[in-house]
């Protein structure tokens, strides 16, 4: 989906060829809108050798671990963390955003490490969950204090993973709670929309997706109404960010194209459970995913047609399954299916070549 | 008021990050040494898996002659929320107990610490196991450092092992590893 700036772009080379508008208002137009740049070739690599080098000074001192003694070894992490927090807050100080977030970006990653090298130095025994929340909130206060989407996305990462560690043991009588993405997805979305990043948007968006099954503690035993609950949430949450992207525009339409992806996944997790298993559920699915795939093509939007498209072959892979077809029939189905699906694309692709 | 500029927040909030980490570094430091030390018998529970990376894994275990009786309350303590009582017998300490409260605990032996006790009671000519989870299983070191314990800990075949873990009990009831010991050798956890 071409964002607003693309499209204008597009119009403004249009009006100015055509005489409508003096090229020399081209970049005073553009910049007039307020959109985040894209970062370019050397930006992005300029990113991958920041954070590369976050990961050299961890191998660094892993490597001259025997070397190293124990109080230097932490220094070391410690001055690692401090350098690049520090660097952050220079290039922040100096409007170099980008360097500033990929710093900031490095700062939380080394941090990150920096809990568990702490843990083996002194050999401080802890739960790995524990110290990846702990990463992850870390995380979440850099970028907070930096103003700065990335970071958030790396805490986000790491409130995932641990969400999905084994935590401590409950006694029978402690009260089971969803898993921190529940709080985390939502917070980062609307900071992805505050900030209007994309990057964030996407990691906000999967989050928002993955957080459904840390509920499973509370709703053990009822997976189909939570998947069904899951489903309609964020069905709700996608319609609300395809609603905010004229004014979020690209942050939101990733949103939305996440979001559509998790309303069609969990709605079709909730088939598989005995309550909600059967024809009627497939046939639902279906008929949901064929809307999906509309509404992604009149919104010009990849993400949500592609969760359409997808949601059509599960769908109807479950339809064929609930109604007890062989799998040679399913086969033949499926191959007719895939021809199809084959021939009209390379129809469209010739006639967009032509 | 005025919010700090955004420079400003970045170096707060990594001196918070930082101090907290030598907070955590320092608190677990003393607790450790402050806290009541007890000697354990450990053993490596597979040669293959002894020495990964750079640290000696070992498991805590005791053995007894077969028919030896498992220490009561042995099934009450999971490694999440149960107590084992721990009891001094000449150079090292043996669990002698275990329970789902610290209070309970005390009343099985001497030293309460948290974790849970897995016993395999066998009959004879085989040992019986008694195996404690204390959230202690290993100790970094560096390599040579390492492969040296490693000789002294590796257990022969079905027999026990030759080491002890140092173990310091907090006033938490938590175990943190001091060091271990084998072949008359000992190796503390230093600063440096």
């Amino acid at each position: 989906m071409a964002s607003y700036r693309q499209r204008l772009e597009r119009d403004l080379d249009d009006w100015i060829g055509r005489g409508l508008v003096p090229a020399e208002s081209r970049v005073a137009i553009l910049e007039s809108i307020g959109e985040g740049r894209r970062p370019d070739a050397a930006t992005a690599l300029a990113i991958i050798g920041g954070l590369l080098a976050g990961v050299a000074v961890i191998a660094f001192v892993a490597a001259n671990w025997g070397e190293i003694p124990r109080i230097a070894r932490f220094v070391l992490v410690l001055g690692a963390f401090l350098g690049a927090a520090g660097g952050a807050a220079w290039a922040s100080a100096r409007g170099r955003t980008v360097t500033g977030h990929v710093l900031l970006s490095v700062a939380a990653l080394v941090f990150a490490a920096a809990i568990g090298l702490t843990g083996q130095i002194f050999d401080i025994a802890g739960e790995p969950q524990a110290a990846l929340r702990a990463a992850g909130l870390a995380a979440a206060l850099l970028a907070l204090a930096g103003r700065s989407p990335w970071p958030a996305a790396v805490g986000l990462v790491l409130l995932a993973l641990g969400d999905f560690q084994d935590g401590p043991r409950l006694g029978a009588d402690e009260p089971r709670l969803p898993g921190w993405l529940a709080v985390a997805a939502p917070l980062g979305m609307g900071l992805a929309l505050a900030w209007r990043s994309q990057a964030l948007a996407h990691v906000a968006g999967i989050a928002a997706i993955l957080a459904v099954p840390t509920f499973g503690e509370l709703f053990r035993n009822e997976a189909g109404q939570l998947f069904l609950g899951a489903s309609v949430v964020l069905g709700a949450a996608a319609a609300a960010a395809r609603f905010l992207r004229d004014r979020f525009e690209a942050p939101a339409g990733v949103l939305y194209g996440w979001l559509a992806w998790g309303a069609l996944f969990w709605f079709g997790g909730s088939g598989f459970d005995g309550d909600l298993k059967g024809v009627g559920h497939s046939i639902t699915w279906l008929a949901m995913s064929a809307g999906v795939v509309a509404l992604g093509r009149q919104d010009r939007h990849a993400l949500v047609t592609a969760a359409g498209v997808v949601g059509l072959l599960a769908a109807g892979a479950s339809l064929l399954f609930n109604l007890g077809v062989g799998l040679m029939t399913s086969a033949a189905v499926f191959g007719a299916a895939a021809l199809v699906a084959l021939g009209v694309a390379w129809a469209m692709r010739g006639r967009t070549r032509a | 008021m005025r919010v700090p500029g955004v420079p400003v927040r970045i170096l707060a909030a990594a001196s918070v990050l930082a101090l907290g980490l030598v907070g955590l570094v320092v608190r677990e430091g003393m607790a450790r040494a402050n806290g009541q030390e007890v000697v354990l018998p450990i053993t490596g529970y597979d040669p293959r898996e002894l020495l990964t990376g750079h640290y000696v894994q070992f498991q805590i275990r005791s053995e007894y002659p077969g028919g030896a009786p498992c220490p009561p309350g042995h099934d009450a303590a999971t490694p999440g929320d149960g107590w084992v009582a721990l009891t001094r017998r000449g150079d090292h300490h043996e669990a002698t107990g275990a329970a789902a409260s610290q209070a309970a605990a005390l009343k099985l032996g001497e030293v309460a610490v948290r974790g849970g006790m897995e016993c395999h009671a066998r009959p004879a000519p085989e040992a019986t196991w008694v195996m404690l989870h204390l959230g202690v299983d290993r100790l970094h070191a560096d390599q040579t450092q390492a492969e040296a314990i490693q000789e002294l800990l590796r257990a022969p075949a079905g027999g026990a092992g030759r080491g002890y873990a140092i173990i310091s009990v907090g006033a938490d009831g938590r175990a943190r590893l001091k060091g271990l010991a084998a072949g008359g050798r000992r190796v503390d956890l230093l600063w440096f």
